[in-house]
């Protein structure tokens, strides 16, 4: 029963209310921006963009679903190198929406895996030769072995590098996946919104006693130090997992729901060769999202212990901005200094980022990549702050004689 | 048995805001007066285990509260002067909310609740959100949330602070009327709040209790120490510096002045009994009310 009053109290809070609107309302304009932000190219060459375009491109894509067998290479390597030599760079609009657009994906594929280390250059593709593209996937893994033996500073790291890229898909199976990767991005952007707003949530919680002077009733209460601080953090907990997940849903459900779903199991492989994140891209979608979970569960759980400590939210409701607003300005400038700003906790909302990059860690024996040592060790802090924040909140008022 | 201060000291940075305080309580309605400052709101957080002592020690029944904890709190109801609350819930979630803290079943707090409101007058507004209450409505709110537990020691803070005069009557006959069978401790700096209602008075300054009795007893403990008396205007500022004077009033070339002191002030003055209110200025001075006018 406290639990319930514990949220009803937050739910019926004018200003709470104003926020989980806003929130929802983003929700629906982010679902726009993603829904709009993919364009489609028809026969005619005309570009289309809103609620149609998305599932026009897949199924366009989609003409070329399947295993990416070294002959359906070389018919897109030869199509596309034709086009290069009738047109160059300026390809007529109705050309690219006939054919070009269908096999971007799998251009991009080709030259990624052609220049593993260095800029994305298109014109590799233009110089591939049959029996190149014959041996495309020989290729592939020699890059693979070169890229093992570069990143992999240890032979615990190397061998963790193999066994990482042992699980890639060659060849690849595609279906255009388009929808997921641009939803990656927005639910990354909405993530930091929503992780910004659980904090304000959590904060409240545990300063609106003080802040309403309502601390001596509170305290004066049989289960002010046991039931009724637990409750607290138990609420703080289930707003911020309401809050993040009703929202996310909300984004995901709008924007899947309009662009569809296809690509679900298309391996990430196809847009990052090299990533040592082996994984789809429903996966890495459900990767991006889980790790905005462990980022609101952390900026809820900092800011809960700040407020408990200064029976005030005013400075507890700045961290998570601070956390994952500006800290990513502040790591970019370090982290090719120091470990450390590999290590913040903005980059739990820069998956995408992440997944690209080969940074491995080690300790003794054991090597860990970037992402799941992101989401252990915040996904720990955020429990371990949880009785420190039960013990701030109960100390109140009980100093020893 | 009942509630024992032995010795209750509290410090805040130097300043003893409570200095050693020996005192029992039992049954009964025990009126706390004192002036602002006086240390009466630091005892009561003391006493709803809000704060710690900084030394000394509070039983109830011998067992001392904080080591008693949660048994004692359930026992307990607080009416604290800056009566904060929630102002977006409703009176009644207010009402429900409170019950689960102080571990009262659903059931039992629903039944308890609405009691309570039909007892405080405010059953009409039970739906009505906090914020949109009166003074007084958020007072009687307050006594509401007290009561929850039907507790057996009732502490309020300054309850009829802020209230206009027949909301103030309302509230003392509440409060006379829950009084039966508990312990209540009531602190006010206004005299008429306990004049009729308190079994015992305490009169506390400076962290101290200086005077513990009946109403009467405090007011007889002043003796033949109040006069009336009529003087020419020009004389009433050399009265006002010489002797405590508890009332002015002005009439046509003088001025009535109630002198609280043992030898008659003049020739003309004639005695008059004391009430709680003369005891109250006499023992602390003018800090008990508005300062007085001097210039006449």
């Amino acid at each position: 029963m406290i639990l319930k009053y514990e949220l009803k109290k937050i739910f019926s809070k004018k200003i709470n209310k104003i926020v989980l609107i806003t929130a929802m309302l983003l929700a629906v304009v982010f679902s726009g921006f993603a829904i709009t932000s993919v364009r489609c190219s028809d026969r005619e060459g005309v570009v289309h963009t809103g609620v149609t375009a998305a599932r026009k491109l897949a199924a366009d894509k989609n003409k070329w679903k399947g295993k990416l067998t070294e002959e359906k290479l070389a018919e897109v390597v030869k199509s596309r190198q034709e086009y290069n030599k009738k047109y160059g760079e300026a390809i007529p609009d109705e050309e690219y929406g006939k054919t070009i657009q269908s096999y971007n994906d799998i251009c991009a594929f080709l030259i990624s895996v052609l220049t593993p280390d260095s800029e994305y250059d298109g014109n590799v593709l233009y110089q591939l030769t049959e029996k190149q593209t014959e041996d495309i996937y020989v290729v592939y893994q020699d890059h693979i072995r070169k890229m093992v033996e570069e990143y992999g500073e240890t032979k615990e790291q190397q061998k963790f590098l193999k066994k990482q890229y042992a699980k890639i898909q060659i060849p690849p199976v595609y279906k255009s996946a388009d929808s997921w990767g641009t939803m990656v991005l927005y639910a990354e952007t909405y993530g930091i919104i929503l992780a910004v707003i659980c904090g304000f949530l959590a904060a409240g919680i545990f300063a609106e006693e003080f802040h309403n002077h309502a601390d001596a009733v509170f305290f004066a209460a049989k289960y002010r130090r046991t039931k009724a601080a637990k409750s607290k953090v138990i609420a703080g907990l289930l707003v911020t997992t309401i809050v993040y997940w009703v929202g996310m849903g909300l984004l995901s459900l709008i924007s899947f729901g309009v662009m569809g779903v296809s690509g679900f199991g298309t391996p990430y492989q196809l847009e990052q060769p090299y990533s040592i994140y082996p994984m789809t891209y429903g996966q890495y979608y459900l990767l991006a999202v889980v790790c905005g979970y462990i980022a609101s569960l952390l900026a809820a759980s900092v800011t809960m212990l700040t407020a408990a400590k200064m029976r005030t939210a005013s400075v507890a409701v700045c961290i998570p901005f601070f956390l994952f607003c500006v800290m990513p300005f502040i790591g970019r400038m370090f982290a090719s200094y120091f470990v450390f700003f590999r290590l913040t906790p903005d980059l739990l909302l820069n998956v995408m980022g992440c997944v690209k990059d080969l940074k491995l860690f080690q300790v003794g024996g054991i090597v860990f990549r970037q992402v799941p040592v992101l989401m252990l060790l915040y996904a720990v802090i955020s429990v371990l702050l949880l009785p420190f924040v039960y013990k701030s909140y109960c100390g109140y008022g009980l100093k020893k004689k | 048995m009942g509630l024992k201060l032995d010795n209750v000291s509290k410090e805040y940075a130097g300043v003893q805001a409570v200095d050693h305080v020996t005192y029992s309580m039992k049954r009964g309605v025990y009126g706390l007066l004192g002036v602002n400052g006086a240390g009466k709101t630091t005892l009561m957080r003391m006493l709803c285990t809000i704060i710690r002592p900084t030394h000394g020690e509070i039983t109830w029944n011998g067992r001392d509260i904080f080591e008693a904890g949660a048994d004692y709190r359930q026992i307990l109801g607080y009416l604290p002067q800056n009566f904060g609350y929630y102002p977006d819930l409703s009176i009644y979630d207010y009402l429900m909310y409170i019950a689960s803290i102080k571990g009262i079943r659903p059931a039992a707090a629903e039944k308890r609740a609405d009691r309570l409101l039909g007892q405080v007058g405010l059953s009409r507004y039970k739906k009505r959100k906090m914020k949109t209450l009166s003074g007084g409505m958020v007072r009687r709110a307050g006594i509401a949330q007290a009561m929850l537990n039907n507790p057996k020691i009732l502490v309020l803070d300054e309850p009829t602070a802020g209230l206009d005069p027949n909301e103030r009557i309302r509230f003392r006959n509440l409060i006379s009327e829950l009084a039966e069978d508990r312990l209540v401790l009531l602190s006010t700096h206004i005299v008429s709040d306990v004049e009729f209602i308190a079994n015992e008075i305490v009169l506390m300054k400076d962290g101290r209790f200086f005077f513990t009795g009946t109403a009467e007893e405090l007011v007889s403990s002043m003796g033949e120490a109040v006069w009336n008396c009529t003087v020419p205007k020009k004389e009433v500022n050399h009265y006002l510096k010489q002797y405590p004077v508890a009332n002015v009033k002005t009439i046509p070339g003088g001025a009535e002045l109630r002198i609280l002191c043992k030898e008659k002030p003049t020739e003309h003055a004639v005695h008059d009994d004391a009430t709680l209110e003369d005891a109250f200025f006499l023992y602390f001075g003018e800090k008990a009310g508005d300062k007085i006018d001097t210039e006449v």
